[in-house]
């Protein structure tokens, strides 16, 4: 199963104790992103909200490519790729 | 925070302790700003020392020292969300750098429409810790804040259909415990004081006499906003009441309000706190529910002796001019001490301290971002 690299943001250093650089497995997004949350339990509540969408303000990446812009979290995942999460900024 | 001996020194503050025995202690405020957590200690109420930020980028919104000695803190992002964070032990110096988030807490159900914004209020009530949230709704542990379940007798009042948010959004953030231990009261903004007198399970509305500021079509008995919350030590059915409409009382539990506002130049503001032994009531008018500033540019606290029958400005030694940052709900608390100290913050982060009971009052030499919440201890 491809592993993912998964970057996350200063402002959740707290939630996992100052790690910033994660990985998880996956054969999609939508089981990286469960096994990322499983690994972590403690991220979910901050990238995803009630509904089990992303949060309103929190971006993601899959290599590079606004994962808003994509038809879905269902799409395939390769060895080496990287999700990149971050806050939303519009504006200064 | 190289400051973690810091309770264990020999300080020079007293209080009573057991068998009227002199106790040394010191004070120690949590500052919850908007960017972050601040520690303030003093050893005498003069003069203070600050560590922090903690949790820096994140709202800090409410804090609690545990009976077990732990400190609680709600932490919250408008890009990430709320959490819980506890110390990790609960020795009588608790690891004040070793904060680590709590794996279950307050949650709203997946696939529901409710979303957990802020934790407003944490707070014990023998051996129950509480959370007053928003969106507004009530949660508790049974575990000392470990995991957290909902409330459902209040989260799904059968008024909900008619709660509307204030300004500061749809949150319950404020909670005050009886000697009857299956009675308890909380606020919610902007929907009114609940009630209940069987444990949590059922919740009535006790607002009559308040003005309504949003009444509903069809749900009665809310519609109002109450914006703080005090108690009489000695008597917890007799409550006091900073509402956005006015200033009031209760003798009765919250069965009914009166108004008790004379001699207050205002009567709109957010925080009303009492000091532990009920001798004074403090709070903080503003000019108005639309300009939400101190009056003409002056910080002024207003103090009743008199429960309530009459205020008074106790504001000496507070900025008199050109001070626009107002005091909001949760920035305002008492130590245990006698005299009591008072203890403010400012949404400009301005720090104001009183070490006997309003007479006179310190302004911190601190500017902290936006204050949201300060909180007191001695030990």
């Amino acid at each position: 199963m491809p592993s993912v690299t998964i970057a996350l943001p200063a402002l959740l250093e707290p939630v996992t104790g100052g790690v910033r650089e994660l990985s998880a497995s996956g054969e999609t997004l939508r089981d990286v992103f469960g096994n990322l949350v499983r690994r972590e339990p403690r991220l979910k509540p901050h990238l995803f909200d009630e509904s089990g969408r992303l949060r309103e303000h929190v971006l993601c990446f899959h290599n590079g490519v606004n994962t808003r812009w994509l038809d879905g979290w269902d799409g395939p995942v390769a060895e080496g790729d990287t999700v990149l999460f971050m806050q939303a900024v519009s504006g200064g | 925070m190289a400051e973690r001996n810091f309770l264990d020194l020999s300080l020079l503050l007293a209080k009573q302790g057991p068998g009227g025995k002199e106790q040394r202690v010191s004070v120690r405020l949590l500052v919850g700003t908007t960017k972050g957590g601040f520690w303030l200690t003093s050893r005498d109420r003069r003069e203070w020392k600050v560590t922090g930020p903690f949790f820096k980028g994140w709202k800090v919104t409410a804090g609690l020292r545990l009976s077990d000695g732990r400190f609680l803190a709600a932490v919250a992002s408008d890009i990430y969300g709320p959490a819980v964070y506890a110390t990790a032990d609960g020795r009588a110096s608790p690891d004040l750098d070793s904060w680590e988030q709590v794996a279950e807490g307050p949650a709203y159900p997946e696939g529901g429409d409710r979303r957990l914004q802020q934790i407003w209020t944490l707070k014990e009530n023998r051996g129950t810790l509480y959370g007053g949230v928003q969106e507004a709704g009530l949660f508790a542990s049974a575990d000392g804040g470990r995991t957290w379940v909902p409330v459902p007798g209040l989260n799904d009042h059968e008024t909900r259909g008619g709660w509307m948010p204030g300004a500061g959004g749809l949150c319950c953030h404020a909670l005050l415990f009886s000697d009857d231990p299956d009675r308890m009261w909380c606020g919610i903004s902007a929907v009114g004081v609940f009630r209940t007198d069987d444990g949590g399970a059922t919740w009535v509305p006790r607002n009559a006499g308040v003005s309504i500021v949003l009444e509903d079509q069809e749900h009665k008995g809310i519609g109002t906003c109450v914006h703080g919350l005090a108690q009489d030590p000695s008597n917890p059915n007799r409550l006091y009441r900073q509402d956005h409409s006015g200033m009031y009382r209760s003798t009765d539990g919250g069965d009914f309000w009166e108004r008790n506002e004379d001699g207050l130049p205002t009567a709109f503001g957010f925080p009303i706190v009492i000091d532990a032994g009920g001798s004074a009531l403090f709070a903080v008018p503003q000019e108005s529910d639309e300009h939400r500033v101190p009056a003409g540019g002056a910080l002024r606290v207003f103090r009743s002796t008199d429960r309530g029958d009459s205020w008074h400005s106790a504001s000496a030694g507070l900025p008199s001019a050109n001070a626009w940052g107002t005091v909001l709900r949760g920035a305002m608390c008492v130590d245990d001490l006698e005299p009591a100290g008072v203890y403010m913050g400012t949404t400009s982060g301005t720090m104001h301290a009183s070490s006997d009971l309003g007479d006179s009052w310190t302004n911190l030499p601190v500017t902290f971002p936006r204050i949201l919440h300060v909180s007191a201890w001695s030990q």
